[in-house]
This record gives structure tokens, C-alpha cells and sequence, in this order.
């Protein structure tokens, strides 16, 4: 019998398939469509477990669908340790699943990757909504700008956005978020002072000057950017939870189960558990019911839901069962999710004995909350702070978004969780403040800045859905004179 | 205010190990001062190997003591060392001439290095490229640790028996009076002891500054990278002699190499393009698989270096009570046993063990007894 679980009719989203593309999964041939990733084409032919775990052997399956966790590792023609789920398919390559350490790899001859260094006024890491927003708004004041992603499309988180933006026009009221993203990446795509490099990871910033971005699709390259400012807009990760059976295949990160639906178009499953009622939780939730998946329940250990009321609305309307303070206690299957057992807690989040609940699913999303991707601030030594509110470490910064590094800018997600659409207003201010400091910016420039700032900060921070990022955001924010001594000081440094 | 007989300063290897070896000599109301998190300095940056086939008689000497030591010390606290071996890989009959020299040296004083073909490198590398090796020396006896268990078992195991560590305490200046450096002042308040150890690592030149003592030590910035894991491939750490480079293969799986770059003394640590160039152009040639190997984290740290690139060990003649344990010139994992069991001896018994240990006192550079070494390889 041939499982199927590609998406063929949907609400909101026309699924374009491109032509035809057969690889081979450890024997056998698989059909698949150019433009999903490997892990897509083998999730809709009902694959689940990816991967056996280093010590005990334990069956994995898919988590984050982006690229962020070691999840999905496979052998891809010869080398170990690919992430399937951003490794697009290919006519004719190898796919073998890895049980625990691999070996070194067996390819012998290998082409030297050839170096290329290239200037730039401005170096854009990360194509989400924030990137893309600073790119533009970069380019249209004049600054040569490069943009890389080490996704082979742009467009981040946005792509998978199927409700409509409320709010203003100028903030794409009335568009959905994957529109959006078309748009935004056509016009980048297209604009003549931007050089855009995809499946392009950018691996590191050296000697206090340059980026080093590694390409890999079409040809492989060592691409070294020396640019006068850098925004990176790297973005989030999911954050696990803790959980007997939380690594089973089935359990995944609500993004990851995003990624499959609305992106590829492959049903994550038949019937699902949601962990966590946060903006992501809610909104992923009416994703499942849109791709037919049946929601048996959304559990949230706090009192009250965290997201926007119009989310949970929605879901109330087709008979969603949202239990607030309730937690999972557990995932049973074995080598996939059979059920889940979820308990009510007290007012310590304890569960309360005797109110456990067995639920028949096979899909478990961990939509707890989102954690900055610091990884390139990190290596590149700018100074991290934990704070809670914005979901973990994220980098210092003053208002116009410069970190501790002069000329490095935070935007978006990585300068702590937020929104899509104050992503882009992140996005646009760092783009204007690194163009303003490099003598790009006009007057108007900084009197938008201005307006952006104050919007932002005295208007759409107000509300109380955003009020816990808005008290993080302050946190993360330093004075230009702070800012100042602190890159002035050798922080006991090492 | 805290007190002690024993105050060491510097939580990485030499001042945890000095503190096991305080302790086997019954000596337990010791303080451990430390100013990030334990082996936060280099002992958690370092190559992880570990051999006694050097060329002067003081490393040998403290090195076959050295890895004696190693052995009971993982039996005792449970953390990983394989005598997995070290491979130079010689490029040219010159090179090959000299350490001819350096291990009939070694074989003298009990090292059994010994010269090996190209097959035989084969046999202990598999998955070497056999037509790019000239010829190799072999030290059998020579292997790897775990860094962090040695020091973070060690240590655990060292607090159960009363030793007081203090993390995330930084030492600002020693206070002297007369003839004796008393106490530590720390941003946490002060630290009085009888005896003070400082096994600071790149932080003992500044630290001694502090009561005008001067030392010759250099810290330089120095790079090493390490990949995702495999399965084990090779045990031995490899050592490319013409271009001062190593390859070893972690316990976790991880490939972990280095290789030396022009840096100036005492400047900031940053990551240089040119090392992972150069890195990966040397191992790429012996293992062409490495092309299709992510590596995972790149850091940059400090050898601690001495004119005589030998380590500074022992009291002091401006101040009876404090003992030095610093300058190891990239070789001070490997030696904390050594180092370790020295220090304890000298503040219990008044003279070092093993006592060649009392030839790398401070005073050698004033008395022009600077050490000499055939072949300086870090």
C-alpha cells in the first residue's frame, strides 16, 4: 500500500510542485518533487525514525525541520552527519540513515574549494523577515549589501505563515505571512544592488574584520566577506522539553511541524497533542486543522494562555480542547508515538495526582518557546546576556540595535523572541542605523529611524500580548556611553 | 575571610592535581580559588596529549613520573587515558637525521621512541594517505586524557574530602608583609593561608606584578579546532613536524587538531582565517576525507612560554611561602602529575619529588641555569 502523506487539497495554500526527482533510500528508489528537502520526500512516504542515537540506540525521528538540531543526521552519497532537512533532494544521491557514530566518511577525492573574497558596504546574515527588511532598506539608501542564508530559500520563518497580518498596511495588514515572504524575497532577488548567496552558511568572523561564508550549492565556495557593517538576523531555535519519551520519533518542535505542512506540503501526522499556548502553539495548532491533522488537545502549564486571543478563538470554534494548567507527562510508543499522557497541575505546576489522562496520538508539538540563535554573536565575541523574557542569551545591544562588536548589528528573533513584525521593523532600523554611521543615510533616514523607534517602543510594545519581550528588550539594551566602556573593557576576557 | 593552610590559586589542572597530592599527603584545609569555572583557563583548551619523549632531562624525568601518574590517577578518580601512542610524521632525510639523535637520546634515558616506515605508520593510522608519509618516530607510551573528568572528577572527589573550592573568584593582588606573601585578595573578599600556590596559568605574570615580582613568562595566542564525531579511526596523536601541527582524535569521537601561526606575545585571543587555512591544507593531505568533515568549534588559548620553554616550578627567593606552578610552554597538562606532586612535597617536606623539579625554580633565569632542550616541539 503506498502511504502518502503529501498534502493535495488545503484551505489557504496552493502546494507548487516542481518536476520530477528520484533518489535512492537505502535501496530503494524514492519519488520525490525538486524543491523539498530529503527529509520531506521520505516524512511523506511515511518514514519516521532518522537516526539511532550514539549510546543506547534509541530511535529518533525529525525535531526542528530548519537546520538547528541533530536530529535528522543521514549519509548522503558518502559523507556522514547531513541534515536531510535542509539538503534539497537531488537527482540519482544516496540517502543511508546513520546508526549512532558513523564512520569517517569514504569519499577520496575531493576538489579544492576555491577562496573568494569579496567587499561590501553591508553583509546581511539570515533571510527572514528581518534580513530581508534590512537588505532593502539598505539598498534603497544606497549601500552595496550582500545577503546570505544557509537555507536554499529566503524568506526564514515567514514562509510557513498562513494567517493574515493584522495592523497597518505598511506592516502587510491583510497579507499572509507567506505572500509575504514571496515578495520580499522576489524584490531582494531582483534588486540590483543586492547579492544574494543562498544554501550559504556564514561560519564565522575573523581577525576583527572579515566573515567567512561557506556556499554549497551550485558549486562550493569559500566566499570571505569583508563588509564596513553586519546585521545578523540569525533568528531562533525551539526549545525541547523535558519529558519521559520526549526523544521519540512523533515528537517534534511545532516550527518543525510547520516546516512539513505549509511549507512541503506533507501532513505531520493524523492526530496531534500541542504543548505550550503561546502565539507558535496556537497559531500551529489551527495549522494542523487546516492540513487535516485532528488536534485532541493544547495543553498550557501556566493559568492563562500566552498569545493573542484571536489565535485561541479560532481554535474554540472547531471543538479544540484548551486545557490550561496541564502539562505532558509522557510520550508511549516504540519506535513512534502511540499516545501521550497529560496531568493537570497545581499552583507550583505539580502535577496533581489522579487527573492523568492517556490521549491517543502520534504527534506530540513542543511549542514551550523560542531561544535566540547566538551562535555567529557568539563565536564572534560580542557580549550575550540571559534573559528570561527573551527566551535565553542574546546579545547586548544600544537602540539603534549595534552590539558590543562596533559595526555588528542584532535584528530580529536573535535579539530575543518577539514577532514577525517587529522583525521587520528590527530589520529597518538596524539597516538605517548601519547606514546612517556609514554616511548613507539622509535626513529623512534618521527622522524614519525615530519614528520606528518610537513606534515600536511607545506603541506596539504597549500591548500586554508583547509586554514580557518589550520588559526583555529594555534589559538588553545598554546606553551608547554603557556601550562604550563595555567595548572598551578586557572582560577577564577569555 | 577565609582561611587555610594551603591557598591555591587557579582551578585548571596543576592546582587541582597539587591539591590531590596534598591530600594523599594528608594535608586536607586547602582552598581552591578559581576565577571562572573549573579548567576554564587551558586545561579545557589544550591538545590532551600526553608523552615523555622529549630531549632534556628535566622534561623526560617529570614525564616518565608524568605518565606513570596518569595511569593510577584515571584508575583513582575514573576518567579516560589510552596509551594510545604518539606518530611524528618526518618529511625529508634531515629531519629524519636529527630525530635519529633525539631518540637515541630518549632510548637512554628509558623512553622506547623508536623510527618507523611508512607501512608501519599505516598500521597505526589506517586511515592515513600512506604516499604522503617519508618515515615517523613511534612513542608507544605516549597517549591522551580526558581533560575535564581529570579535573572535575579529581575535584568533586577533593571536595568530599573537605577541600574548599571557590569558583567564579577572582584574585586581584597577594599581600605580602615582610617575608611572606600572607593572604589573596579577591573580588570576593580576602583569602589568608600559609602557604600559597599559584598555578594561574596566562594570569601569573599580571598576578605576581602585584608585590613587584617579575617573571619571564609570554603568554602567546594559539589555535585548535575540533570536528564532529566519528568512530574511532586512529588512536595515537599525530604530530606533522615540518609545519608544527597535530591531530588527535578525542575520546568523544571528535577530531582535534592545532598548528602553529605567527602571534605576538600578550595580545587578545581572536580567530585567524589563516589557521583554518592552514589547518585544514596540512591534514586534508594525510586524510583527504577530512574534506567532508564539519568542524564543530574553533577556540584560541595561551601557551604559557619561558625562555627555556621548561616550566617554572617551586618557592620563590623574595617570599618563602609561595610556590610558582606556571610557564609549562604548552606542555602543562601533560605534566601536573609531575608539578602536582612537586609542590605538595616542597610546602611538606621543604624539597621537591621528583627532585629534578628543584633545577626549574624562578632563580634559574638570574643564575644563567636555564634549561636546555635538543628539540623544542609544543
Amino acid at each position: 500500500m503506498e502511504i502518502d502523506y503529501r498534502i493535495y487539497e488545503h484551505p489557504i495554500i496552493r502546494f507548487k510542485r516542481g518536476r520530477r526527482v528520484r533518489f535512492y533510500f537505502e535501496g530503494r528508489v524514492v519519488e520525490a518533487y525538486e524543491g523539498e528537502s530529503v527529509l520531506a520526500a521520505l516524512y511523506a512516504i511515511g518514514v519516521r525514525v532518522f537516526t539511532w542515537s550514539k549510546k543506547l540506540g534509541r530511535p529518533r525521528g525529525a525535531f526542528c525541520m530548519i537546520g538547528k538540531c541533530s536530529s535528522c543526521f543521514a549519509v548522503v552519497d558518502g559523507v556522514p552527519n547531513r541534515r536531510i532537512c535542509i539538503e534539497p533532494v537531488r537527482e540519482g544521491i544516496r540517502v543511508e540513515r546513520q546508526r549512532g557514530l558513523a564512520e569517517i566518511p569514504r569519499v577520496e577525492d575531493v576538489e579544492p574549494v576555491e577562496t573568494v573574497n569579496i567587499e561590501t558596504d553591508l553583509l546581511v546574515v539570515g533571510g527572514g523577515p528581518a534580513g530581508l527588511k534590512a537588505a532593502l532598506t539598505a539598498a534603497d539608501q544606497g549601500m552595496d549589501v550582500v545577503l546570505v542564508d544557509s537555507h536554499y530559500r529566503l524568506g526564514g520563518q515567514l514562509v510557513k505563515q498562513t494567517h493574515k497580518f493584522f495592523g497597518s498596511k505598511e506592516y502587510f495588514g491583510g497579507k499572509r505571512g507567506f505572500q509575504v515572504a514571496e515578495e520580499l524575497s522576489k524584490k531582494v532577488l531582483e534588486h540590483p544592488r543586492i547579492r544574494v548567496y543562498r544554501s550559504s552558511e556564514a561560519y564565522g568572523f575573523f581577525d576583527n574584520k572579515v566573515v567567512g561564508v561557506a556556499v554549497k550549492y551550485p558549486k562550493p565556495l569559500n566566499l570571505v566577506v569583508k563588509a564596513d557593517a553586519v546585521i545578523a538576523s540569525t533568528g531562533a531555535m525551539e526549545k525541547g522539553l523535558l519529558f519521559e519519551n520526549n526523544d521519540l520519533p512523533g515528537v517534534m518542535g511545532a516550527g518543525g511541524a510547520q516546516t512539513l505542512m505549509n511549507e512541503y506540503g506533507v501532513r505531520p501526522g493524523d492526530k496531534a497533542l500541542v504543548v505550550g499556548a503561546g502565539n507558535v502553539g496556537l497559531i500551529v495548532a489551527y495549522q494542523l486543522l487546516q492540513a487535516g491533522v485532528k488536534v485532541e488537545a493544547l495543553v498550557e502549564i501556566m493559568p492563562r494562555i500566552g498569545g493573542w486571543f484571536v489565535h485561541a478563538a479560532k481554535l474554540r470554534r472547531y471543538g479544540v480542547p484548551i486545557l490550561t494548567r496541564h502539562t505532558i507527562v509522557k510520550a508511549i510508543g516504540e519506535n513512534r508515538v502511540e499516545a501521550a499522557v497529560i496531568t493537570r497541575v497545581d499552583e507550583n505546576y505539580r502535577p496533581i495526582g489522579g487527573s492523568e489522562k492517556k490521549l491517543d496520538v502520534d504527534l506530540v508539538l513542543i511549542s514551550i518557546g523560542l531561544t535566540p540563535d547566538t551562535r555567529f554573536f557568539s563565536q564572534a565575541g560580542a557580549v550575550l546576556k540571559w534573559i528570561p523574557e527573551l527566551g535565553g542569551f542574546t546579545p547586548i545591544r544600544t537602540r539603534y540595535l549595534e552590539t558590543s562588536i562596533e559595526n555588528i548589528y542584532v535584528a530580529g528573533d536573535a535579539s530575543g523572541i518577539e514577532e514577525a513584525t517587529t522583525a521587520f521593523i528590527e530589520g529597518e532600523i538596524a539597516a538605517l542605523s548601519a547606514a546612517i554611521k556609514l554616511g548613507y543615510g539622509s535626513k529623512e533616514a534618521v527622522e524614519r529611524r525615530e519614528k520606528l523607534l518610537s513606534y515600536l517602543w511607545d506603541e506596539y510594545r504597549l500591548s500586554p500580548v508583547v509586554s514580557r519581550a518589550r520588559a526583555g528588550k529594555l534589559k538588553a539594551t545598554v546606553s551608547e556611553e554603557e556601550m562604550m566602556l563595555i567595548r572598551g573593557k578586557k572582560f577577564g576576557g577569555v | 575571610m577565609i582561611r587555610a593552610s594551603v591557598a591555591i590559586v587557579g582551578g585548571g589542572v596543576s592546582g587541582v592535581f597539587t591539591a590531590h597530592y596534598l591530600v594523599e599527603l594528608g594535608l586536607r584545609d586547602i582552598v581552591v580559588i578559581e576565577k571562572n569555572y573549573l579548567g576554564s583557563g587551558s586545561t579545557f583548551r589544550c591538545a590532551t596529549g600526553i608523552r615523555a619523549s622529549f630531549t632534556s632531562r628535566e622534561h623526560v624525568e617529570l614525564m616518565k613520573y608524568s605518565v606513570d601518574e596518569w595511569l593510577r590517577l584515571s584508575n583513582i578518580y575514573g576518567f579516560n587515558y589510552l596509551r594510545g601512542g604518539y606518530v611524528w610524521l618526518l618529511s625529508n632525510e634531515e629531519e629524519l637525521e636529527r630525530f635519529k639523535q633525539y631518540v637515541s637520546f630518549q632510548n637512554k634515558h628509558g623512553i622506547p621512541t623508536r623510527i618507523i616506515d611508512p607501512p608501519t605508520i599505516k598500521e597505526l593510522v589506517p586511515p592515513i594517505r600512506e604516499e604522503e608519509v617519508y618515515a615517523g618516530v613511534h612513542d608507544p607510551l605516549a597517549g591522551k586524557a580526558d581533560p575535564f573528568k581529570a579535573v572535575l572528577n579529581t575535584a568533586y572527589r577533593l571536595m568530599e574530602k573537605g577541600v574548599r573550592f571557590y569558583t567564579r573568584t577572582r584574585a586581584l593582588r597577594l599581600l605580602v608583609s615582610r617575608d611572606k606573601v600572607y593572604g589573596i585578595e579577591t573580588n570576593r573578599g580576602v583569602v589568608v593561608a600559609d602557604n600559597i600556590v599559584l598555578a594561574t596559568g596566562y594570569g601569573t605574570k599580571e598576578l605576581l606584578k602585584t608585590i613587584n615580582i617579575k617573571i619571564p613568562l609570554e603568554n602567546i595566542p594559539h589555535h585548535a579546532l575540533i570536528t564532529e564525531a566519528f568512530k574511532e579511526a586512529f588512536k595515537p596523536l599525530l604530530v606533522d613536524w615540518a609545519t608544527a601541527s597535530y591531530i588527535v582524535q578525542t575520546f568523544y569521537g571528535g577530531f582535534l587538531m592545532g598548528t602553529d601561526i605567527p602571534e605576538k606575545p600578550d595580545t587578545p585571543l581572536i580567530n585567524r582565517l589563516r589557521f583554518l587555512y592552514k589547518i585544514t591544507r596540512v591534514w586534508t593531505r594525510y586524510f583527504p576525507w577530512l574534506s567532508n568533515v564539519n568542524i564543530l568549534r574553533y577556540w584560541t588559548g595561551y601557551y604559557v612560554n619561558t625562555p627555556d620553554h621548561h616550566p617554572i616550578l617551586g618557592p620563590i627567593e623574595e617570599y618563602e611561602n609561595l610556590y610558582i606552578a606556571a610557564g609549562f610552554s604548552g606542555h602543562g597538562f601533560m605534566i601536573a602529575p609531575a608539578t602536582g606532586t612537586a609542590i605538595a612535597h616542597w610546602i611538606i617536606d621543604g624539597k621537591p619529588y621528583p627532585e629534578i623539579a628543584g633545577n626549574l625554580k624562578l632563580e634559574r633565569y638570574r643564575k644563567g641555569r636555564l634549561v636546555k632542550e635538543l628539540a623544542v616541539f609544543g
